[in-house]
């Protein structure tokens, strides 16, 4: 099975909202900064649920928000 | 004598300190480009670990200086065997509200709860690996009597008891130092 990886557009999107912080975009979706800064940087899978809520956030689809890279 | 006692007894105390700090310094979340913040998980991770070691480091120069046996039958060694305990579980107490304080609401996410679910497994086997040496030591020193002093009932519940919360902590410092996996 080919390895995969979830790539996002979470840093572009922050900027696009008036600058979002890392603590604010956390706040809003219920989990912790850290927890942001790796999903930015690519080295966590968030949940289905975690994924939904930052895409409504942005006010964007998950698709729009998140990518499948498939090596 | 029991200056010395208590001076190499001090100074082995210090060193254990010395080397717990480096130990669990060591346990800082790897990261790429940024620093990465400490959820108030990990820092309650962190407090336990150094609650633990102390209390452990205090119980066990109390055992060494006194006996297993003589703790127990003494009052002053006795007192001070339930006063680390008691302070120990006041610091853990007293960590976990200026924690959950200092982050307003503690927020424990996802990735949190998926650490605390893993850190289960670091203190199991601890608690294991501790009652198979109690339970091998115990029936060895005292095979040819027969019978095994109360005392040691104690030593072993607390023992376990605080190396549960020792592994525990354990386990969540090291679920955040290990790199998570990208792979979708």
């Amino acid at each position: 099975m080919p390895k995969a990886q979830i790539g996002n557009e979470m840093r572009k999107l922050r900027f696009e909202h008036d600058e979002m912080t890392q603590q604010e975009l956390a706040e809003r979706v219920g989990c912790t900064r850290q927890t942001i800064i790796l999903l930015e940087q690519g080295r966590y899978v968030p949940s289905l649920s975690l994924a939904f809520r930052i895409s409504r956030v942005f006010g964007q689809t998950v698709e729009d928000v998140f990518r499948f890279d498939e090596e | 004598m029991d200056v010395l006692w208590l001076v190499l007894a001090g100074l082995g105390f210090a060193a254990l300190v010395v080397g717990l700090r480096r130990f669990i310094s060591g346990f800082k979340p790897a990261s790429i480009g940024e620093r990465l913040p400490a959820t108030p998980l990990q820092r309650l991770g962190v407090a336990g670990l150094w609650v633990t070691s102390l209390v452990s480091l205090g119980l066990v120069m109390l055992l060494i200086l006194n006996g297993a046996e003589g703790v127990f039958d003494n009052d002053v060694p006795r007192y001070l065997f339930w006063l680390f305990l008691l302070v120990g579980m006041a610091a853990w107490f007293t960590v976990w509200r200026s924690v959950s304080r200092a982050t307003g609401r503690a927020v424990v996410d996802e990735r949190d709860r998926d650490i605390l679910a893993r850190s289960f497994t670091v203190e199991s086997l601890i608690v294991i690996l501790s009652l198979v040496a109690w339970v091998i030591g115990l029936t060895e020193a005292y095979r040819d009597q027969g019978a095994v002093p109360l005392d040691y009932l104690q030593l072993l519940f607390w023992s376990t008891f605080i190396l549960g919360a020792f592994g525990r902590s354990l386990g969540i410092v090291l679920g955040y130092h290990r790199e998570p996996a990208p792979d979708a």
